[in-house]
């Protein structure tokens, strides 16, 4: 395992955040309040056992912002494993996102306090997270009776919790931001599963890929998937140069290097039927570098590296929440017996078929994929967990509440088609109530336009940004470029979701119109383009 | 008198409501993005650098010239054209990024002639202008799909599709060539799946066909081409490849000295181009070759002599050829559709325009254009003819023998198709 290498061309997303405040007190106990000014801190347990922190300015003008925070794993990883090993379970309570002081600072400017728990259970875990958090707005409204607005967000499964708990409690909430959220458990795992298969049946046919042991056994073979995928993506690195295929490669992958395949086509291939982005934090498959790559590099190696880059990247999640959501439902939830994965390329496979190396290339490997192959054997679920997991929260998608969606076009853990599968929704929603006003209008003669309740900000990927050292070499030692990256967002744009909630809860207006699309300008990088639409998770079969 | 008065504010009172809903409902027309009282803008994406470009970079300098006589005689009604070019080097990603910034920083009214299956299809997935109702005139590829008005509503084809160009080649073959061993180099993608579907259509049985993946053509490739070429014993081999792939196949051809009868399709078949990279002129003589256009040496058509005179004045030094005339043809079809508009043009009342339209508008070709308002099929045919010993297609014996059909299963006939008149300078009516 060159595990040198394998950090240098990834921008591991942080998943431990900044400690605000820690020490929580007896759970279901009162806050123990600090008393100060001008920002009086609160700690605490929910019933459930979840540690808050509470930030409250001298100033409160009775709004308080809850925050959700994303996914974290909910077993330790040994440190011996690379990227994310030393990772210890905490569930340190995390009141704005990652701790980012502007966006406390805006809020406690506004009179607005912050809120949040670390929940009592990491790993995939809306439905006690949300009930968590139904408790937490009760003691924060006993603790400071001032209180009259509830806004909240959240990040990755923070996001699917706040939609959660909009849609439950709309009466609880003034207004909510999702920000780069998770679809549902059932397409989130299955855009996991399809990578982590592909990435086991071509290249190392060891890794097991779900259907975990339970217990402690179970733990045990997602770490050494871990360390297995891991290195798989280190050789895939060097092979996406040299064409050699890895030496852990299967008989089926073998056969597919035997025939001349170029390793980069196979990867590139494996993230497209998944839907991952070909876009990542140092790769834009547009930039090559000058001389006799300027235009051969981003047509055909370039969306590989993206690949490998998010791939990597959603890996460990994809191991970690597979083996986590199995312990929840008793049995193996991923599937693909049915899935035809040629339907799931049949655009891509025209968009990028440079990359992928032409018609004929691209039908072996999907002819390898096929179930028909025995060799790449498809994996079988256990209905009674797959029932069990379809029983875990799911949200609907309805708006209730005035709503801010924010998502990087090119984020490789919750891509950007789970917002706008939103999106789509509200826009349903949306026409049945305007139908519902035009009925109305028909008895009444008075004719209201309904209130758009969604904002969509877009965070969009650079025109081009990869950088190439002298030699020719991509550089992947800069920041990951705006965009990309799982909730890769600036200050300035959480801040302009902080303000945005701030209004619409005082208003009941999301904001619009110029001041709506100068904010937007001023916070950097995102757009409200109402022409933009994000592939949906390939899990919808649309795409 | 006072129940008068309340029937009269009851009647006034629902007319005032009926108008505050249909001011709520219908808001006014805005003007158009990209139409301002003095100017349209149209964007356009291809590659203008890189190795892809070659050839094709003169297209967006074509399409200006015309423009520019356009505008120097009036624009359309009052309003000059103006063409943003953006350069999206042949790569999908870029022709994503490029378009969004023709669309949201430029805010084109509508995108013209943007080039290549690939791109078109990426842009369609990403940017979509159908979600958007940003019409796509006459995209600069001949992929048969893009002429689905379900799938891509707002987009216009023009160039003759490859199941077409490919369905008239096997006529061609079943009334010239029949008992020959037929070979064919194609490329691996949508451009090849049309061809192949084209020449299954048209019955042709191949000793051998070659692929070729997109972006691996070249010398070395060439020669393993013709190795295939040779083992098959080829008589006629067709080259239903971009000009790169038919300019390193004839190269190379010209070095190892195979010269089949060799029959070119018209994407690759620019002679102007193919000479650029080397290839001598003689390689091409007595190639077959297809275009839906009239000769570019063609001084006697009318339209090859005004584009040719405009061409000359506006990029002197310049040779006049395919892409050219392609261009310009493509920007004075673009000029009627947007005279038949309206007096202010909106997108919708363009695409209406073409679909109206858009089969009696005057342009070059001599072969019938297919839109209507349940189809978005550019022309139909091509006329086939045989290049010269200085490497210029010209029509067999002199007169020029066109043939229409469809991406279908309809069968290839010999057109009646009559051109019509240029207008008055060539200018839209």
């Amino acid at each position: 395992m060159k595990k040198v290498r394998i950090l240098s061309l990834l921008s591991v997303t942080a998943l431990v955040t900044t400690v605000l405040v820690s020490v929580p007190v007896a759970a279901n106990a009162a806050p123990a309040c600090d008393g100060k000014s001008p920002i009086q801190s609160c700690v605490g347990a929910t019933s459930d056992g979840a540690p808050y922190a509470m930030q409250v300015p001298a100033n409160f003008n009775g709004t308080v912002a809850l925050y959700s925070h994303g996914y974290r794993y909910n077993v330790d990883i040994p440190s011996a494993i690379p990227l994310i090993g030393g990772y210890k379970v905490t569930n340190t309570p995390e009141p704005v996102p990652g701790g980012n002081a502007d966006v406390a600072k805006y809020l406690f400017s506004q009179g607005v306090a912050i809120l949040g728990s670390g929940f009592a259970r990491q790993g995939w875990n809306p439905d006690s997270a949300i009930k968590t958090n139904v408790e937490l707005i009760d003691t924060f409204k006993k603790q400071f009776p001032k209180t009259t607005k509830v806004i909240a967000w959240g990040s990755s499964l923070g996001g699917v919790i706040t939609q959660g708990l909009a849609e439950k409690y709309p009466n609880l909430v003034s207004a909510v931001a999702p920000m780069c959220m998770a679809d549902n458990v059932e397409p989130e795992l299955t855009m996991a599963g399809d990578f982590l298969w592909g990435i086991k049946v071509l290249f190392d046919p060891t890794i097991k890929a779900g259907n975990y042991s339970a217990g402690a056994a179970g733990v045990a073979e997602s770490y050494a998937d871990l360390g297995k995928v891991f290195t798989v993506m280190g050789k895939l690195q060097g092979g996406i140069s040299t064409g050699a295929w890895p030496d852990t490669s299967s008989a089926t992958g073998k056969s597919l290097a035997a025939a001349g395949i170029p390793v980069r086509s196979a990867l590139l291939l494996l993230g497209l039927m998944s839907g991952l982005p070909t876009q990542s934090a140092h790769f834009d498959s547009i930039s090559g570098p000058e001389g006799a790559l300027k235009l051969s590099f981003p047509l055909a190696v370039s969306p590989a590296l993206a690949i490998l880059e998010n791939g990597t990247n959603a890996a460990a999640l994809a191991i970690l929440a597979t083996q986590d959501v199995e312990m929840q439902a008793g049995g193996a939830i991923f599937d693909n017996t049915k899935t035809d994965y040629a339907a799931r390329v049949e655009s891509e496979s025209v968009i990028f078929n440079a990359a992928l190396s032409g018609n004929t290339v691209i039908n072996a490997m999907l002819g390898a994929l096929s179930a028909a192959n025995p060799g790449a054997p498809r994996a079988v679920a256990n209905p009674a967990a797959v029932a069990k997991m379809r029983a875990l929260h799911t949200n609907t998608g309805k708006i209730n509440v005035p709503t801010i969606l924010m998502v990087g076009m090119a984020d490789p853990i919750t891509p950007a088609g789970a917002s706008q599968r939103l999106v789509d929704l509200y826009a349903a929603q949306y026409a049945a109530q305007k139908a519902a006003a035009l009925k109305e209008y028909q008895t009444t003669r008075s004719y209201k336009t309904p209130t758009s309740n969604l904002l969509m900000l877009w965070n969009r990927t650079p025109a081009s940004y990869t950088k190439f050292a002298d030699t020719g070499a991509p550089i992947t030692s800069t920041p990951a470029a705006q965009g990309t990256n799982h909730c890769n967002f600036s200050s300035a744009q959480l801040v302009l979701v902080a303000k945005s909630l701030v209004q619409a809860s005082s208003t009941g207006k999301l904001p619009s119109g110029g001041a709506l699309l100068t904010a937007v300008r001023k916070a950097g990088n995102l757009s409200t383009d109402k022409g933009i639409s994000a592939p949906l998770l390939k899990y919808y079969g649309n795409n | 008198m006072k129940a008068m008065n309340r029937r009269k504010l009851i009647t006034v009172s629902a007319v005032l409501a009926a108008v505050s809903l249909a001011v709520t409902a219908v808001p006014a027309q805005a003007a158009e993005v990209g139409v301002s009282s003095t100017e349209i803008k149209l964007g356009m994406t291809l590659p203008m650098t890189g190795t892809a470009s070659l050839g094709y970079n003169k297209i967006p300098g074509a399409a200006k010239a015309y423009f520019d006589y356009l505008n120097a005689n009036g624009g359309i009604n009052g309003r000059s054209v103006k063409l943003i070019v953006k350069d999206d080097r042949y790569v999908p990603t870029e022709a994503v990024a490029k378009t969004n910034e023709l669309i949201l920083k430029d805010k084109v009214m509508a995108l013209l002639a943007p080039l290549g299956t690939a791109n078109n299809k990426a842009v369609a997935a990403s940017v979509n202008p159908a979600r958007r109702g940003i019409p796509v005139l006459f995209v600069n590829t001949g992929f048969s799909g893009f002429a689905d008005t379900k799938k891509y509503p707002t987009t216009y084809a023009v160039l003759p599709s490859y199941i077409m160009e490919a369905k008239i080649m096997g006529q061609y073959i079943k009334d010239n060539f029949a008992g020959k061993k037929i070979g064919l180099l194609y490329q691996d993608d949508d451009f090849g799946v049309d061809a192949l579907a084209g020449f299954k259509t048209a019955g042709v049985n191949f000793a051998v066909k070659v692929a070729y993946a997109s972006g691996s053509q070249g010398a070395a490739a060439a020669a393993g081409w013709i190795t295939k070429f040779k083992a098959a014993e080829a008589d006629v081999v067709i080259l239903f490849g971009v000009s790169s792939a038919t300019s390193a196949m004839l190269g190379v051809a010209a070095q190892l000295k195979y010269a089949p009868q060799w029959m070119l399709g018209s994407v690759g078949g620019d002679a102007t181009t193919i000479k650029l990279t080397g290839v001598p002129a003689g390689v091409l003589y007595n190639a077959i070759g297809f275009s839906p256009v009239p000769a570019t040496t063609d001084m006697k058509d009318e339209y090859i002599k005004l584009f040719s005179d405009i061409y000359a004045k506006a990029v002197p030094g310049s040779a006049f050829d395919l892409n050219v005339l392609l261009g310009m043809n493509t920007a004075f079809m673009t000029a009627q559709a947007l005279k038949a508009a309206g007096q202010n043009p909106t997108r919708k009342s363009l695409m209406a325009a073409i679909d109206s339209k858009g089969a009696t508008f005057a342009n070059s070709a001599l072969v019938p254009l297919g839109y209507s308002s349940s189809s978005h099929v550019g022309l139909t045919g091509y006329w086939v003819g045989k290049y010269s010993p200085t490497g210029d297609l010209a029509p067999i014996g002199g007169t020029y023998a066109t043939y229409t059909t469809d991406s279908g299963a309809g069968a290839v006939v010999k057109s009646t198709y009559v051109r019509p008149a240029m207008p008055a300078k060539g200018l839209p009516n």
